[in-house]
């Protein structure tokens, strides 16, 4: 039961093993911010404006930068972060990046099988690589439920609210 | 009186039996939506979004103002059947109702909810009604530099000064700040970080941001650490319902929690949550039962799902009247403003009249449907918890797809969907708080071009921002909203070392 109290994680600041996911992550933001300030230097200052289309960039990302540079020297005092606690989660489950792995790597398929083969399709194999990865393992209940969910979003998008979305393998029967 | 005539014509638009049709589309779908976990009101609103494409846009606002109230409704079943909030206003809800409902009592923790949500909708929305025209009113003077500063202080108070982290904050509002440059600059034509694809000139469509940081990063991040086994839900036989003696009880933290949370939601504090605390905190002082409270006191459920709801209207003050969204939920309505080609803020009131007050008053008629459709319905909402969750995310994965995709029918847009999740997921694992990037990939532009056209009224002088009266006063404001919590936590740091 969570007690309502914002954590005060970056209040308790004891001296402990500098975490390297959270050091990555701070670098990170740091080379965005620095990326976004290259990209800002190419914009022309603009003609016959007072404040053209570079400034406000140039702002953002010296800002984004700056932040990343704290958010680096924080972590390397010792600073860390607390994952987050959804409905859905355990905070004290052992991390399963395989899972996150098959519903990137399901939902990157069907995107590309969405244009070639049709939506159903693509969206079945989304639909299926999400049960899977949630622990579901009948997979010929899966792929049924799958092809109906799919089919019945793209009647009820193309027919329903006269949306266009493309047939694939389906054209002309539908 | 001049607003209750209004009010009376937009009656008259959201009575049109179509527009009733709406309304009550829009409830249903919003509380459904809203039921299920891991879909917050802010994603309910968003994946609705593509839904109304087809639409007029009135018909189409007053299915929004169903889905938004709707949605706020939904949530708090979830949290009093199922232990944990799915935002940060629930949890209050979560707390107290789910330990009536333990109790036995998932019934009356219910009825007290949508009851209270409904007296907290109604009074809200007609202090909506009467200070919206008002504000709108002195808000055409307000000059550019002014709206640049008022919109740097709801930049700060949302991502600074209210959140666990002022830092981590303020990163994601930067994030989002930077993805809200990405595309074509609307006053010198000049293409910007769009890395030469032809595909991000147009800029990257507020949805898909939004999509993929809750929805996919939702599933990602859950995928990673599911929670093992049923989900411990409460059964719930039969309506929801209230005794007597639960009246007696709700009735004062109704009204209490209800003028707590609207002025919360109007002023740009960071939502609804500090209001939801401090009415459970005041009911827990005002009670003759507080040793009640942490075990299933009803006004511990009562006062908070108020706060909540009259915070919901609240938040559609600013909203309306300044263009201003101080909530995730509240940009994405701002948004949806914007693909219709409409400008929220004080012109508003005059150009579109037929279209704001038809939305003001499908939001009374909202609540009302509300009321009565989910005192019976609670049982079958009840059930929409039970499905399992891999059917559940598998779900939302494809119409969150369906609903990118037919934006701009664009497969590109779908690896930015892709992107934005691991972005989310990410955000989710490292403790940033994603509503900051969401008001800044809506705001940022707004935000640039007042800060041009001030500079460019003042001939390119940036005292501008410390010469014109309210402008300064609002930059102190910004400042203050940084530096002061700052002071306040190092001290209690010290004071606790």
């Amino acid at each position: 039961m969570t007690e309502p109290n914002p954590s005060p994680s970056h209040l308790t600041a004891p001296k402990r093993k500098v975490s390297l996911p959270d050091l990555v992550l701070a670098l990170s933001v740091t080379l965005l911010g620095i990326a976004f300030w290259l990209g800002s230097a190419q914009i022309p200052f603009g003609i016959n404006a007072v404040v053209g289309p570079r400034l406000f960039p140039l702002i953002v990302s010296v800002g984004l930068t700056v932040l990343g540079t704290l958010l680096t020297i924080n972590t390397l005092r010792g600073d860390r972060a607390e994952p987050a606690t959804e409905e859905d989660t355990d905070p004290n489950a052992p991390v399963n990046h395989a899972a996150t792995n098959i519903i990137l790597g399901g939902f990157l398929l069907g995107t590309l099988l969405l244009q070639p083969l049709g939506f159903v399709v693509g969206t079945a194999v989304m639909y299926f690589s999400v049960a899977y990865a949630f622990g579901e393992r009948r997979l010929g209940l899966i792929a049924v439920i799958a092809l109906s969910v799919a089919l019945v979003t793209y009647l009820a998008f193309t027919r329903g609210l006269g949306l266009t979305l493309p047939a694939g393998l389906l054209k002309g029967i539908l | 009186m001049e607003a209750f005539n209004s009010l009376m014509a937009g009656f008259g638009t959201a009575l049109n039996p179509l527009n009733l049709l709406w309304a009550l589309v829009g409830v249903t779908l919003g509380t459904l939506v809203g039921v299920l976990p891991g879909i917050g009101p802010a994603l309910t609103v968003a994946l609705l979004l593509p839904v109304t494409a087809k639409l007029e846009p009135v018909s189409a606002f007053i299915m929004f103002a169903g889905i938004y109230y709707g949605g706020m409704f939904g949530g708090s079943t979830t949290s009093i059947l199922l232990n944990t909030p799915g935002e940060s206003a629930s949890i209050i809800t979560a707390l107290e109702g789910n330990k009536m409902a333990r109790r036995g009592r998932a019934a009356a923790a219910l009825a007290t909810a949508a009851i209270g949500s409904f007296i907290a909708g109604t009074i809200g929305t007609i202090l909506l009604t009467f200070a919206a025209p008002a504000i709108a009113e002195i808000a055409v003077q307000i000059p550019p530099s002014a709206k640049f500063a008022m919109i740097m202080l709801a930049f700060v108070t949302i991502s600074a000064t209210f959140g666990g982290s002022p830092l981590r904050g303020l990163i994601s509002l930067f994030l989002g700040l930077s993805i809200g440059l990405i595309g074509t600059d609307l006053q010198s034509g000049q293409a910007r970080f769009t890395l030469g694809r032809p595909e991000l000139l147009d800029g990257i469509d507020f949805i898909t941001v939004v999509i993929g940081l809750f929805a996919i990063g939702e599933t990602l991040y859950v995928a990673s650490r599911l929670r093992k086994g049923q989900a411990d839900v409460i059964k719930l036989d039969g309506n929801a319902r209230m005794t007597r003696e639960d009246w007696r009880r709700s009735w004062k933290p109704w009204l209490r929690g209800t003028f707590l949370g609207f002025p919360f939601g109007a002023i740009p504090a960071g939502g609804a949550e500090i209001p939801t605390f401090l009415s459970y905190s005041l009911e827990k002082r005002l009670s003759k039962h507080p040793e009640e409270f942490g075990k299933g006191a009803i006004e511990g459920v009562a006062g908070p799902e108020a706060a909540n709801n009259a915070s919901a209207a609240g938040v559609l003050v600013p909203l309306l009247t300044l263009g201003l969204p101080t909530s995730a939920t509240a940009a994405i309505l701002l948004a949806a403003f914007q693909q219709y080609g409409l400008q929220p803020g004080p012109l508003l009131f005059v150009t579109n009249a037929e279209l704001v007050w038809g939305l003001i008053a499908s939001l009374y008629i909202g609540n009302v449907m509300l009321l009565l459709l989910n005192l019976p319905l609670a049982p079958v909402w009840a059930r929409l918890l039970l499905i399992p969750r891999p059917f559940l995310y598998a779900g939302i994965l494809v119409f969150s797809t369906v609903g990118v995709y037919s934006l701009n029918n664009s497969v590109f847009d779908l690896f930015l969907l892709a992107l934005f999740g691991v972005i989310g997921y990410g955000m989710r694992r490292f403790d940033f708080p994603i509503t900051p990037a969401i008001i800044g990939v809506v705001l940022g532009p707004t935000a640039e071009s007042m800060f041009r056209t001030a500079l460019q009224q003042s001939n390119g002088d940036f005292s501008i921002f410390v010469r014109q009266p309210l402008t300064a006063f609002l930059m102190l404001c910004v400042l203050g909203a940084l530096i002061v919590p700052q002071v306040l936590k190092y001290r209690a740091a010290r004071r606790t070392a």
